[in-house]
């Protein structure tokens, strides 16, 4: 392959993935630059080991430091921050797991639980709420622009508020836009000489059930889970099946004796659950007693309670729906317990 | 061989020096590998059957469902496909190198040292010492262990590339001599990361990850297509076309095939499921280059010995699962689909698919074209059509229904697919444990036949009677 058509494929690479899949720009270079190399690497006679090895050993180094490397540039700086309890109490956040958790983590680890239930709740699209205030001077041209994205967009102006927009107040403009239309409104506002606020909601299956905005809501958590979640998992165990359900949030959905019940039958909460009995974490003293939960279970359980990092509002990753919304509430009865079960369905 | 006169050198057919020089570690390479295909059999079964009987052996922990699945697939991924990989390159690398083995001692040694590691971190999984992760699930102190097993074997077979009889490679070396580089930087790149420098939080993860992906999409992909690119030519007496296609392929899938591998809905930084998107759209134009080179050597061609048809056919069925794979998986890594099929068992299928369907069949149908002249006797030809149709079928009832159910995603259709998958496992029992037999029984006819173990016994009287 000649030059020419070789550095035309690369510019093609790179700019595929900086334009259309919005790649850190040294990144799509980079990538630009080794597709270049490997498309004009087609035109070397490939006899020599030395002319392999070397191909070999820098597609090696571009695959190390552009996908590990970059990563942990990003990753290795996160520290603490400060996030809200339910209760409005602000707190330092991610906690680690405390006392019998952290052995409790190894019980999960080493049980395998990671091979049918995920600790990752994602979501599959945003959606992007924009409040604008105006000052006096500016008012007739923030309204101006506000009913000129309606214009363009189409959308109409929620419950005609926008139009007759107080000064020196916040006011809703959009609700539950896509990013296209709220960065419209946003610069339109802005460029009006408005101050401008954008707020984003995650919306998915894996999200807080809500029967207007999230009716196939699962309850598995209040925001998507984000790196800062993992900072003191040994190692984070994300799982990539999920034959039960997700356990990011579980120490916000179950209780102490519900988990329990569930280690030693599954069934008692959900008839046709999959997972498998853990008998092992119980023992017997004698035959006609009850099955105590052994140490290892009672570490097991902590770990699983102190799982509650989707609650908590974070920089990248803020909460819009209230935590009382539908939660389980922490003590019920065990006819309760089946009730506030049932939004936590195994699998998808 | 040195104290043999040189005209007895020059009149031996070549091939049967070079064949007499893989004999002992190829045969022990791919012997070991079979074993552990039974091994992963065996726990996939018992996995399989955990999921329908919750209470099955629920008090003994060894035998957990989280323990038994990740042991066996260490035992299919780490026993039985590296191993016969490397028998299989080994052999093809010195046949086409026109070249003995070189060091084959390090071969059988490191093959120990391997099998060693495998078996600790198998015995690790199932007592509890896990490391958490997906793709090096075994404890990390085992990871040395197999890093230089790998090492010794890599010795051996990257020295037989070397002397080389033709100084051209064709595209079979290229790939199964970078294959042979490959994991080990990786192994130990990733061992270095995760257990040396702790890498924190989610960083574990995405080292995990990149692991995976170099491990499937370029060590395992290009051992496969070495082979297909060596035996689909050699088995169809006809020339490999489209060298451009290969070098073009080569080149596209060593470099997309090494990045990427994460999910779209991951919690970390968007630009690595981004990352994911386009070197899975890139590394499909490679599949679309191996296609096209493959379909123009063997379009309209069978076998040209009769004796080679099922191991021909074998890998032409394992060509055809690679193509579709291919779209599928590209297909699959775009955002909208991708979540989708994102947690469904559709991924494991689709794993197991490659795995066994893609890798497995083309090193088993390699293995049945190798063994005769290795062991100077075939495997009985009756068991082989069974092993094979059972391996065969296995292979699809254990990925196909369970891939489907994950995308439907109902409950119902889950719970039938995964008893489908059942029936799966149970054929790839049977055809796993009919072609240990089989492997087991022709060696030691093979044994008692040529007097093989008369010849070590009394190898002081041949010396005499030669002088």
């Amino acid at each position: 392959m000649t030059i020419g058509l070789s550095f035309l494929l690369g510019l093609l690479a790179g700019s595929v993935s900086y334009f259309m899949l919005g790649l850190w720009w040294p990144l799509a270079v980079l990538l630009g630059l080794f597709a270049w190399l490997a498309f004009g690497l087609l035109d070397v006679k490939m006899d020599s080991t030395f002319t392999l090895l070397g191909g070999m050993l820098l597609v090696f180094c571009v695959s190390l430091s552009g996908m590990v490397l970059r990563a942990n540039d990003q990753l290795s700086g996160l520290q603490y921050v400060d996030t809200q309890d339910v209760d409005g109490t602000e707190f330092r956040y991610p906690v680690p797991p405390l006392g019998q958790a952290r052995y409790g983590e190894k019980i999960y680890k080493a049980s395998g639980c990671v091979a049918c239930h995920t600790q990752q709740v994602t979501h599959e699209s945003v959606a992007l709420d924009v409040k604008a205030m105006a000052g006096e001077k500016n008012l007739a041209a923030v309204q101006e622009a506000a009913s000129r994205f309606y214009k363009l967009t189409g959308r109409k102006a929620s419950g005609g508020a926008a139009l007759g927009l107080p000064a020196g107040e916040w006011e809703t403009i959009v609700t539950g836009a896509n990013a296209a239309d709220a960065s419209k409104a946003r610069n339109f506002l802005a460029a009006a000489g408005a101050s401008v606020d954008v707020q984003v909601r995650f919306r998915g299956e894996d999200l807080m059930h809500n029967d207007l905005q999230n009716p196939e809501g699962r309850n598995w958590g209040r925001r998507r889970s984000v790196a800062q979640d993992y900072l003191f998992a040994e190692p984070p165990m994300l799982g990539s099946v999920r034959i039960g359900p997700d356990l990011a949030n579980i120490g916000a959905r179950y209780n102490r004796d519900m988990l329990m019940s569930v280690l030693l039958d599954p069934k008692t909460l959900k008839k046709d659950s999959k997972m498998p009995q853990h008998g092992f974490l119980f023992e017997q003293a004698e035959k006609d007693e009850q099955r105590q939960p052994t140490r290892e279970a009672e570490a097991l359980v902590d770990y699983l309670l102190s799982l509650k990092s989707a609650n908590y509002p974070l920089p990248e990753a803020p909460v819009d729906q209230p935590f009382t919304s539908s939660m389980p509430k922490p003590a019920t009865a065990p006819a309760e317990a089946a009730d506030t079960a049932k939004p936590d369905e195994a699998g998808k | 061989m040195s104290s043999e006169p040189k005209e007895d050198v020059a009149k031996q057919d070549p091939r049967e020096a070079v064949d007499r020089s893989c004999r002992g570690p190829v045969l022990f390479l791919a012997f070991s590998a079979v074993t552990w295909l039974l091994v992963y059999s065996v726990f996939a079964m018992l996995a399989g059957v955990k999921v329908h009987a919750s209470g099955m052996m629920a008090d003994s922990a060894w035998l957990a469902y989280g323990r038994i699945q990740p042991a066996s697939q260490l035992a299919l991924q780490f026993g039985f496909l590296v191993q016969l990989g490397l028998a299989v390159s080994a052999w093809i690398l010195s046949h086409r190198g026109k070249t003995v083995l070189v060091d084959g001692g390090y071969l059988i040694f490191g093959g120990m040292l391997w099998n060693i590691g495998v078996t600790l971190g198998f015995l690790g999984i199932l007592t509890g010492n896990a490391s958490g992760l997906e793709g090096l699930q075994m404890p990390g102190k085992v990871l040395p262990l197999l890093f230089f097993g790998f090492v010794l074997v890599g010795l051996s077979i990257v020295q037989t590339n070397n002397r080389r009889t033709d100084e051209e490679m064709s595209p079979a070396q290229w790939f199964l001599f970078a294959a042979t580089l490959w994991l080990p930087w990786v192994l130990a790149g990733s061992y270095l990361l995760i257990h040396f420098f702790n890498a924190k939080g989610v960083m574990a993860n995405i080292v995990d990850w990149w692991f995976i992906q170099n491990f499937a999409r370029v060590y395992l992909t290009f051992v496969g297509l070495g082979t297909l690119f060596h035996f689909l030519p050699a088995l169809s007496g006809r020339q490999l076309m489209g060298r451009g296609y290969a070098q073009f392929a080569f080149w596209v899938m060593l470099l997309f095939g090494s990045v990427g591998g994460v999910g779209p809905g991951a919690p970390v930084p968007a630009w690595l499921p981004a990352l994911s998107t386009v070197s899975a759209v890139f590394y499909f134009f490679g599949v679309i280059a191996v296609w096209v080179s493959l379909n123009q050597t063997i379009s309209g061609a069978s076998a040209a010995d009769t004796a080679d048809s099922l191991a021909y056919n074998l890998m032409r069925l394992a060509a055809l699962i690679f193509i579709s794979m291919g779209v599928l998986n590209v297909f699959f890594a775009f955002p909208g689909p991708g979540s989708v099929a994102e947690f469904t068992t559709y991924g494991p299928a689709m794993k197991l698919l490659f795995n066994l369907g893609f890798i497995g069949l083309i090193l088993v149908a390699a293995l049945y074209h190798i063994f005769p002249s290795l062991a100077g006797i075939d495997f009985s030809p009756k068991m082989t059509r069974i092993q094979t149709t059972a391996i065969v079928f296995g292979v699809l009832g254990a990925t196909l229904p369970s891939a489907l159910g994950g995308l439907m995603s109902g409950d119902a259709v889950l719970g039938s697919g995964f008893y489908f998958a059942s029936l799966g496992d149970l054929l790839l029992l049977a055809g796993s444990a009919i072609l240990f037999l089989n492997f087991l029984g022709a060696i030691l006819f093979s044994i008692k036949n040529c007097g093989c173990l008369a010849g070590i016994c009394c190898r002081g009287e041949k010396k005499e009677a030669n002088a």
